[in-house]
């Protein structure tokens, strides 16, 4: 059964170090689309890619685009070379990426995200105006109606800026 | 009697707030339905993510209602 919420709050509860972007992202802002995964920028260095997988190892996580489905093991090689990790666990699916098209690396994506709380504590969630960038560089057919859709939105907060302050 | 203008609404048309910007218009005039985004920008962010959770479980409910052996 597919809980993105809970894979975001178990990446919260191991400490990951990371940004949401992608189409949770878009859903947080209000896009009407649904999303079946949770897409994150997060450090690839060998102790978050650990605390990553501490965070879903109890739900059987595994390589989702390996043509074997190779379960998510870590090794000292494989931190050092893993540049992204397709994971499906039996919550959803969690995309960890160490780079944003449009955006950047791990730090220019914190730099252009802002805390926000959630029920269980705060993480960082790429602006609106960010998530809008790296939606129009991917540039596929959905990314591209989510572009409209948070642009109208950013047009929204802009004129009633009170709905920015829901939480 | 029943107001014309009130009718049309009921019949679904779509009343452009007085403030709507550019972005808005335009996503009104590609064919989004903003009242949907509107009726979300109603929720809280954490209603809207829970949300797309519940949309998620009735999709699977769909998926394996029309597989040719559902609940395998």
């Amino acid at each position: 059964m597919d809980q993105l919420t809970e894979i975001l709050r178990q990446l919260h509860d191991a400490n990951v170090e990371f940004s949401l972007i992608g189409g949770f992202a878009s859903r947080y802002y209000g896009v009407t689309l649904v999303t079946e995964d949770v897409d994150v920028c997060a450090r690839f260095t060998p102790q978050n890619l650990r605390r990553i997988e501490n965070a879903v190892k109890e739900y059987n996580p595994f390589h989702r685009l390996a043509a074997n489905k190779l379960p998510l093991e870590l090794t000292d090689e494989l931190c050092s070379r893993l540049k992204n990790l397709y994971l499906k666990t039996d919550i959803g699916i969690l995309d960890c990426l160490s780079e944003v098209a449009g955006i950047g690396d791990f730090n220019a994506v914190i730099q252009q995200s802002q805390k926000v709380s959630f029920p269980f504590g705060d993480c960082y969630i790429l602006k609106i105006e960010a998530l809008i960038r790296a939606k129009q560089a991917v540039g596929r057919q959905h990314d591209l109606i989510a572009v409209q859709q948070l642009s109208a939105i950013k047009d929204r907060l802009d004129q009633q800026p009170e709905l920015k302050f829901r939480s | 009697m029943i107001d014309e203008k009130i009718l049309a609404q009921m019949n679904g048309e779509y009343v452009m707030p007085p403030d709507a910007g550019p972005a808005w218009r335009a996503a009104y005039e590609a064919g989004i339905d903003v009242s949907l985004i509107e009726v979300n920008l109603q929720k809280t962010p954490w209603e809207r993510l829970l949300a797309n959770d519940a949309a998620l479980a009735l999709i699977r409910v769909l998926e394996n209602a029309k597989s040719p052996n559902p609940g395998a």
